[in-house]
């Protein structure tokens, strides 16, 4: 008999199994989204269709303001860190030998391991030690100490895939340093950085333990204050707030996903998001 | 005429300090002249991508001194040398057209704009790619990639022409296609080539000048034709196509004959005398078509008697392993005739004719 290659498709139940782990994925989503359009103030019980509770959430003051923090503290901690984690990738990659290489490697992806309590305890004592006080920034820095190996992971993978030997065509073509980062590297390496970018979006838009922490009176954000809303009770407006949360963090990915497949092909290797290490929900 | 490149006693050591030191440069030192298609042939690890790299200026010597038209190099980044490359898997930029790839050097060398359009529609009809101006190169196959990569190298009109085995990755029709090419290309642009490669039928068919290379140093410097006549030591003999190689001892001298007697006790004489002394051990050299096969003879005449041991048909030409009487083992090579009449079977006795001036002595 011919020798065949696996082919996952061809083990029986195997459709079965993976339905039944996307359901346990993705159901209890599927509810909460159902149940927010439901009529009833009972979080449980379904009386009928109606957009009521998305229609409290807008009008909801305390939901704006907490939303508007989240975006804001998302953006800048996501400069802040897509651009020394850049910054970090190509020091390391890059940058030849250099004493300490292995230490600073492992220095910049360490925020990935450490527990997160255990880092949000350290800041809130290193702030509170400095005595500082910049209101929503006290949340950007702490975002960005634990979302730079988010964005570095990617870059990095991206630029080690990348061959350098189109930086040194570039060189020899008569492109300065920076010249060839302009037109070669950063280009090429585009595709890394917003994957960077977007993971580092999407982790600080829904950190809740550090900024649980952090946080000063003022700079309350979504999932912070979405927390205090269920401690009072659930109700079908935490449902609407959460659909809609749900559905601002799929339409990014959709978005980015839909940006990189445009960004032309990887030139070598593969450089691509799956270098994101584990999950932190 | 004047010199084009010039390497000084070069050296070149990695990782200096380290318990990997190599060295890949011993003191390498070569002349190349202007509008030269010189050839920098050898064996994966014999230094002559380095050298390359030293001249482009990815690398800089640890000892020694690269000069450009009587330039010196010192620590000249490789954007301020007049010297461009070919690479060997392209290194095209994959997020640019290929007319933008090919005016890529203009555009940072800042030429005006429609001097740089007209230079690289030119390029591109050089190598025969203009109606592909507008493709990605991963549009584009191998052979054209290839041609891309020479016009971008081409368009900004080095001094010199950097190819580290651009045809490596051709299969074998196009690379010979490309050869002529290229050889074309550089007699048209007169631009100085220093090409880079291990296949010797490449080197042999394109170059003005050959350089041997092996175990990072210059084994010998010549034409093809001399290079592959009179080998100055075996390593080269070897590298370069097929070779007997028949040990022996010098035993007197005839008028302009060197007359050697061989390990198995037969008498060959060679052509030119050479520095040596009777009794000296020498190496006699002989390449394969050079012995001609015969159905009669005489071992008096000269012909020594054989078998065929081994055959292998190649289409123009066969390749017979002989075993002769004293048993020594030699290859010969013969053109096929249109008759067969010089067509010899595994088994056959036959006659073999070593002539005089197709034997060398090599240098140890």
């Amino acid at each position: 008999m011919k020798r065949r290659h696996l082919e996952v498709g061809r083990y029986h139940g195997l459709g079965t199994w993976t339905v039944l782990c996307f359901a346990f994925l993705y159901l209890p989503i599927g509810i909460l989204i159902i149940y927010s359009f439901n009529a009833s103030s009972l979080a449980m019980t379904w009386t009928g269709f109606s957009l009521d509770w998305y229609a409290k959430v807008l009008r909801n003051d305390s939901i704006q303001f907490a939303a508007v923090n989240s975006l804001v503290i998302a953006t800048i901690t996501t400069l802040f860190a897509t651009a020394i984690a850049t910054a970090a990738a190509l020091a390391l990659v890059r940058g030849g030998r250099f004493t300490g290489h292995t230490a600073s490697l492992g220095l910049v992806t360490l925020p990935l391991v450490v527990p997160e309590i255990v880092t949000a305890v350290a800041v809130l004592i290193f702030f509170a030690n400095l005595n500082l006080n910049l209101g929503i920034g006290n949340v950007i820095i702490a975002h960005t100490t634990f979302c730079i190996p988010f964005a570095f992971m990617p870059i990095r993978a991206r630029l080690v895939g990348m061959d350098t030997s189109l930086e040194q065509a570039a060189r020899d073509l008569y492109s300065s340093e920076w010249q060839t980062f302009r037109h070669i590297t950063a280009p090429l390496l585009m595709p890394g950085i917003l994957s960077g970018a977007m993971l580092s979006f999407v982790i600080s838009l829904d950190d809740f333990i550090i900024t649980l922490m952090v946080a000063p009176a003022g700079a309350t954000t979504l999932p912070v204050y979405i927390y205090s809303m269920i401690r009072q009770g659930i109700t079908p407006e935490v449902n609407a707030i959460s659909s809609v949360f749900f559905a601002a963090s799929v339409l990014l990915v959709s978005i980015y996903w839909l940006l990189s497949r445009r960004v032309m092909s990887v030139p070598k290797g593969t450089g691509t998001s799956n270098a994101s290490g584990g999950s932190r929900t | 005429m004047a010199d084009g490149v010039e390497a000084r006693e070069i050296v070149k050591t990695f990782g200096v300090g380290t318990e990997h030191e190599v060295t890949a440069l011993n003191n390498v030192s070569l002349t190349i002249r202007s509008n030269e298609f010189f050839t920098l042939l050898g064996p994966s690890g014999c230094g002559k991508t380095t050298m390359l790299r030293l001249i482009a200026g990815f690398e800089m010597p640890t000892r020694g001194d690269i000069l450009l038209f009587g330039e010196h190099m010192e620590d000249l980044p490789p954007n301020q040398r007049a010297v461009n490359t070919v690479f060997q898997h392209y290194a095209l930029f994959p997020h640019m057209s290929v007319a933008e790839n090919v005016a890529f050097g203009l555009r940072r060398l800042r030429k005006p704009k429609d001097e740089t359009d007209r230079t690289v529609g030119h390029m591109l009809e050089l190598v025969k790619l203009g109606d592909l101006a507008h493709r990605r190169p991963a549009q584009l196959s191998g052979g054209q990639q290839q041609r891309v990569a020479l016009a971008r190298a081409l368009a900004p009109g080095p001094k010199v022409l950097l190819l580290d085995e651009p045809l490596s990755a051709l299969d074998l029709k196009l690379r010979q296609a490309m050869r002529l090419e290229l050889k074309q290309i550089q007699r048209e642009t007169g631009i100085t080539f220093i090409f880079v490669t291990h296949d010797q039928e490449e080197a042999l068919s394109m170059s003005d000048r050959i350089a041997v290379m092996s175990n990072g140093e210059v084994q010998q410097v010549g034409t093809p034709h001399d290079i592959y006549e009179y080998p100055v030591n075996r390593f080269v003999a070897e590298f370069i196509g097929d070779a007997n190689f028949i040990p022996a001892t010098v035993a007197g001298f005839e008028t302009d004959m060197l007359v050697c007697s061989t390990v198995a006790g037969r008498t060959l004489r060679v052509r030119g005398s050479g520095d040596h002394n009777t009794g000296d051990l020498v190496t006699l050299f002989l390449r394969p078509e050079k012995v001609l096969l015969h159905r009669q003879g005489e071992t008096s005449s000269g012909r020594l008697a054989g078998e065929v041991v081994d055959v292998v048909y190649y289409g123009s030409e066969t390749s017979y392993r002989i075993r002769l009487d004293d048993g020594t083992v030699i290859l010969a090579e013969d053109r096929n005739m249109l008759d067969g009449s010089r067509r010899f079977a595994g088994g056959e006795q036959l006659f073999v004719e070593i002539g005089a001036e197709t034997l060398r002595v090599l240098g140890q």
